[in-house]
């Protein structure tokens, strides 16, 4: 097959694989970086590095998890360069607001809470808990894949996926209860946002 | 290191040991996740089925798994933006990386020698040549007057002069769909040299890759004395393509259109072709364009 050809031919194949994922990837990198433009830097990058690589994928079947990898991969690199850091809650306070709620009141449903909360609230509980939990969870539960398939794109074993899921939604839930009761007493901010990083550090592992 | 890593069956303990019974919420705590998300083996599920019939606190936290999920399950997905994708097909169309790397592979061991030796010399002969033609250029431009006398032809006789119009003014009614350290990627996009202009009143704002005449152009926006001024940079077949723009070159003019508010003036780069848009008239371009240097 002549070169022209065969460029051609690579450049439908990527485009056909590759650009079906973009509106995921980006609202996961958004996610991360806080910012559309940030966000869009990323996935770019990341588009590029996997055309440099498309050769490495050998299962078309998994490119959506070939590309959330190469896209965790420009994020860690940005966050290093860039020496961003998310500002963490106490991941203690957060777990005993979730113990309080699941051995406290009876009456009080937590479905009905969270199926109320607003995109805002939500995504601002997602951002106070530590990056890896937040990742595990949001892998899962917005952008559908299975375990195994987060083991992969995270580098992690099973094992570690589930337990940082199931923990990050505990978590989750111990920031959406702390939110609440933050507007019930009229605190602008939806979770206090005292930062607690070094202690939070190395328990995502 | 995994914090867990037993995903078989938790441990049977006697119901009155309150320690193990606390130690065996533990471990479901850990296991409930994976049971809502379908996760764990079908041995593991039957007791976590039986064990929440009877456990209150077990099946709160099993709600509380579900209800996440669900919530997170409805989050909507934005669309990427167009700027996005034109920038990531014109990043593939233009940067072959893939297909000279997968080519090598093909040739047999002493065939590769050999074409190995050869590509050696001819990539030698055509380093030698290149140096000679970037120096020729260099003296050219070096020596070409700063202000170089400017053709005006009406904007419609030139397609590229009407197209480069048609996106400044787009673009003019929007955001700009780039970043000054997007620079960086729009030159490894294209397959010719951008050159941005210099000068201590010109601020790069944005960079970007379009489309003119359906081939891969740069767009660099720059604040000049509180004016927007876009920079088109394409390929010199595109922008010798019209007669008219040979004749001026070859003449050692410059050639400009004035349309409504908006001039454009094009003059020929080393190794592209370069178009100015303001909205300003052809004699204030072209002083501008006399007073920067590129790089």
């Amino acid at each position: 097959m002549p070169a022209d050809s065969r460029l051609a031919d690579r450049q439908a194949r990527f485009q056909t694989l590759v650009l079906p994922h973009l509106d995921r990837l980006s609202g996961f990198a958004r996610r991360r970086t806080g910012s559309i433009g940030d966000a869009e830097d990323v996935v770019q990058d990341a588009c590029m590095r996997a055309w440099g690589a498309f050769d490495e994928l050998r299962d078309e079947t998994c490119v959506r998890a070939w590309l959330y990898r190469i896209v965790r991969t420009v994020l860690s690199d940005s966050l290093k360069k860039e020496g961003r850091r998310r500002q963490l809650v106490s991941i203690t306070r957060l777990e005993d607001a979730h113990e309080a709620m699941v051995g406290g009141d009876p009456d009080f449903a937590f479905s009905e809470v969270v199926g109320r909360i607003d995109r805002e609230v939500l995504h601002a509980a997602l951002a106070t808990i530590p990056e890896d939990f937040a990742v595990a969870v949001e892998l899962h539960d917005i952008d559908g894949f299975k375990y195994h398939e987060i083991a992969e794109i995270t580098a992690v074993p099973i094992g570690t996926v589930m337990s940082r899921i199931s923990r990050g939604r505990r978590l989750l839930a111990g920031a959406i209860v702390e939110s609440r009761a933050a507007w019930a007493l009229g605190a602008h901010a939806p979770v206090d946002p005292r930062v607690t990083s070094l202690r939070l550090r190395g328990k995502g592992a | 290191m995994s914090e867990f890593t037993n995903t078989g069956a938790f441990p049977a303990v006697r119901p009155d040991d309150d320690a193990e019974r606390e130690a065996r919420h533990q471990v479901l705590a850990t296991l409930l996740g994976a049971y809502a998300d379908g996760e764990v083996p079908t041995e593991t599920a039957s007791q976590i089925d039986a064990h929440l019939l009877g456990c209150v606190r077990c099946r709160r936290e099993f709600d509380v798994h579900r209800s996440i999920r669900a919530r997170l399950e409805l989050e909507s997905i934005a669309p990427a933006t167009a700027a996005l994708r034109d920038r990531i097909i014109a990043g593939i169309n233009t940067t072959p990386i893939a297909l000279v790397r997968a080519s090598s592979p093909d040739q047999a061991g002493s065939f590769r020698g050999r074409v190995a030796s050869r590509s050696a010399r001819a990539l030698a002969a055509l380093a030698v040549a290149a140096v000679m033609l970037t120096g020729l250029m260099w003296w050219r431009r070096s020596h070409e007057p700063a202000s170089a006398p400017v053709t005006v032809v009406a904007e419609l006789s030139v397609v590229l002069f009407s197209e480069v119009l048609d996106d400044y003014r787009r673009v003019t009614a929007t955001e700009l769909p780039g970043r000054s350290r997007d620079l960086a990627t729009v030159r490894a996009a294209l397959p010719f040299p951008v050159r941005a202009l210099v000068s201590p009143e010109l601020r790069l704002l944005a960079a970007w890759t379009t489309d003119l005449r359906g081939e891969p152009a740069a767009v660099l926006a720059y604040r000049w004395n509180d004016q927007l001024i876009l920079q088109y940079v394409v390929s010199e077949q595109l922008l010798f393509r019209p007669a008219e723009v040979r004749r001026a070159f070859a003449d050692g003019h410059r050639l400009a259109a004035r349309s409504g508010a908006q001039s454009v003036i094009a003059w020929p780069a080393s190794a592209s072709g370069e178009l100015l848009v303001a909205d300003l008239s052809v004699n204030a371009l072209a002083s501008l364009r006399a007073s920067v240097n590129d790089r």
